[in-house]
């Protein structure tokens, strides 16, 4: 079963808003710990493990916005 | 020099016991007010670069009255008159003859300077570590406790060279006694990391993120099979992977020990494999490299023969045309990793303390995993196909297992432990990443191949094919780059952020034996 083109245009634009909101909202979060984990890092080297880990946290959601992306683009558009 | 300018040789403008002397720029002519002044005086005038310059001849008694006529006139402002003899268009000349040849002696000795400096550089640096080292030795015994006629001597070393050392020891005198003390404290004792040689090198990334308590598993070997297999899954191009190779080879070249070795080498493994995996995705940066079947089109690849088959893998295995079961693959991957994860959290628990600390901490995990994705892997096919959910077995057994799990799980660990359940599904889920950055750099590639071969290539213009050319060098560099940096941020993430934190605590002392690491001199 073919699908509506305003149906498949409307998948598309909701991948794409998907991807790029999670995106915004990760780099929201991540800015904050991003500055903070240099700033511990700048006081002891050590700390850049425990710092890139808290840094990373907020990508999931990044991953989740693509996640649901790719769910709307291959198993929804058939 | 301004006072080239003045007719007057240069010692005339000092030693004068009556008369007094101004020089310097002036805009308006100021013999007039002067001569209001006094009329003892001589004025000499030139022009250097478009202003007129004057020097100015009073009687002494009359100087303070000349200073505040200049001082009120805007236009005046003084030159330094320099003590020496002669024109003063003579001295410029040999001045500047004298400059040049100073000049020059600099030049010489700058040379010079570097040939000593690359004769010695070795020898200099070779010399400080030989007396950093003896400095060293001379201070040791400062660090030991010392009586008269004796030493004591108290460190760690690794147990299996501790036979080693004593044999060592007790071939320079038979009056050395060397033992063992009683085991410490766990927490006090250092921490040296023993892993076969290939898995040595990802030790840094180990030493990098903390070094492990006592105990502890140390995954060094763990990572040297995932870390290279999630770049390689990522990267998966031919070209990029041969590139990537050779800048290990190189650093590896240069840098014989250390950091950057150790970091070449991981580079060079997952370079590698990617080549291995680019053979399966049949990619030359971004360029299909077998014949492949696209949409039930025939498309011919760059050496226009079809895929090896490996088992029952016949490749290419396109990116773009297979997402949804890469997708899948890239989960089951991460499922794989986070249940390894949980056991290996398992024995490091049991090990600390007991097989029931262990079940209350890491079982009740792994049974919400499990228990979880029976439900999932029921209840989404059924919710796809838009069909009703019937309760079957399978169902039943995710249902009781994760609701068990979670009842272990507050019972051993407090109720607030509730709310760390959804970082279980974001941990699998990220290994989503797999795909979505190996989509993401095949795509560059593929977008500047497509860009250069149709707008600048198929012109025939052979300005455009140049430009095309710089075009498709700086594309794929750029994609280089993030190539090198993506799925080595990516894949180091997923072994620290979903992978560590299931059972690494991390906190150790690092081993540091006594001793010095030769770096420009040999035994």
């Amino acid at each position: 079963m073919a699908m509506d083109p305003f149906a498949a245009g409307m998948l598309a634009v909701g991948a794409g808003l998907a991807v790029g909101l999670a995106g915004l909202g990760a780099g929201l979060g991540e800015q904050a710990i991003g500055a903070a984990a240099v700033g511990a890092m700048a006081e002891d080297e050590k700390f850049f493990g425990k710092g890139l880990l808290m840094t990373v946290i907020p990508e999931s959601i990044a991953i989740f916005g693509l996640v649901v992306a790719l769910i709307l683009l291959f198993l929804f558009n058939k | 020099m301004p006072l080239a300018a003045l007719p007057l040789p240069l010692e005339l403008y000092q030693g004068y016991d009556t008369v007094s002397v101004f020089v310097g720029y002036s805009e308006t002519d100021i013999s007039v007010p002067v001569s209001k002044i006094t009329t003892r005086f001589e004025k000499f005038e030139g022009v250097h670069e478009g202003k007129r310059i004057i020097a100015l001849f009073v009687p002494k008694d009359k100087e303070n009255e000349v200073v505040k006529l200049l001082q009120d006139e805007p236009s005046y402002s003084e030159l330094e008159v320099p003590t020496l003899e002669g024109s003063a268009r003579e001295k410029l000349g040999e001045i500047g003859a004298s400059k040049a040849e100073l000049g020059n002696k600099l030049e010489g000795l700058k040379k010079e300077l570097e040939e000593l400096k690359k004769q010695y550089t070795d020898f200099v640096l070779a010399s400080d570590e030989y007396l950093t080292m003896e400095t060293q030795k001379a201070e040791a015994p400062l660090r030991f406790a010392t009586s008269e006629s004796s030493f004591i001597i108290d460190g760690w070393v690794p147990s299996d060279r501790y036979e080693d050392l004593a044999s060592t020891l007790g071939s320079i005198s038979p009056r050395i006694y060397v033992g063992k003390l009683p085991e410490a404290k766990h927490e006090d004792m250092p921490i040296a990391l023993d892993n076969p040689t290939p898995a040595k090198p990802f030790e840094l990334l180990i030493e990098t993120f903390a070094t492990p308590k006592y105990g502890e598993v140390d995954p060094s070997a763990l990572l040297f099979i995932t870390f290279p297999l999630f770049y390689a899954l990522m990267l998966g191009d031919v070209g990029y992977g041969i590139i990537i190779a050779a800048i290990a080879l190189f650093i590896m070249s240069r840098f014989r020990t250390g950091g950057l070795h150790a970091l070449s080498y991981i580079l060079l493994y997952s370079a590698v494999l990617s080549i291995v995996f680019g053979v399966i995705y049949g990619e030359f940066f971004g360029v299909p490299v077998f014949n492949e079947f696209v949409n039930g089109e025939h498309e011919e690849g760059l050496l226009g023969i079809d895929g090896p088959v490996i088992g029952p893998l016949h490749t290419p295995v396109s990116r773009f045309a297979n997402v949804e079961s890469l997708l899948l693959l890239s989960l089951i991957i991460g499922l794989v990793h986070v249940y390894l994860g949980l056991i290996i959290g398992f024995r490091n628990v049991a090990a600390e303390h007991d097989l029931k600390h262990a079940f209350f901490a890491k079982g009740s995990w792994m049974l919400i995993l499990t228990g979880g994705l029976l439900l999932i892997a029921r209840v989404l096919p059924s919710l796809r196909a838009g069909a009703a959910i019937a309760p079957d077995p399978v169902i039943g057994t995710g249902a009781i297992l994760f609701v068990l799990g979670i009842g272990i799980l507050v019972k051993g660990e407090g109720g607030i432990a509730v709310l760390e359940i959804p970082t279980l599904l974001s941990n699998v889920l990220s290994y989503s990443r797999i795909l979505a950055i190996g989509l993401s750099s095949a795509g560059i590639a593929l977008a500047v191949n497509t860009l250069v071969k149709d707008l600048f290539f198929s012109s025939g213009n052979i300005v455009l094919i140049a430009a095309g050319v710089v075009v498709l060098f700086i594309g794929h560099l750029i994609n280089l780059l993030l190539g090198i940096i993506g799925p080595g941020l990516h894949s180091l993430r997923l072994q620290y952020v979903e992978f560590f934190t299931k059972f690494y605590e991390g906190g150790g002392t690092k081993y540091s034996p006594f001793g010095f690491m030769r770096k420009y001199t040999e035994e």
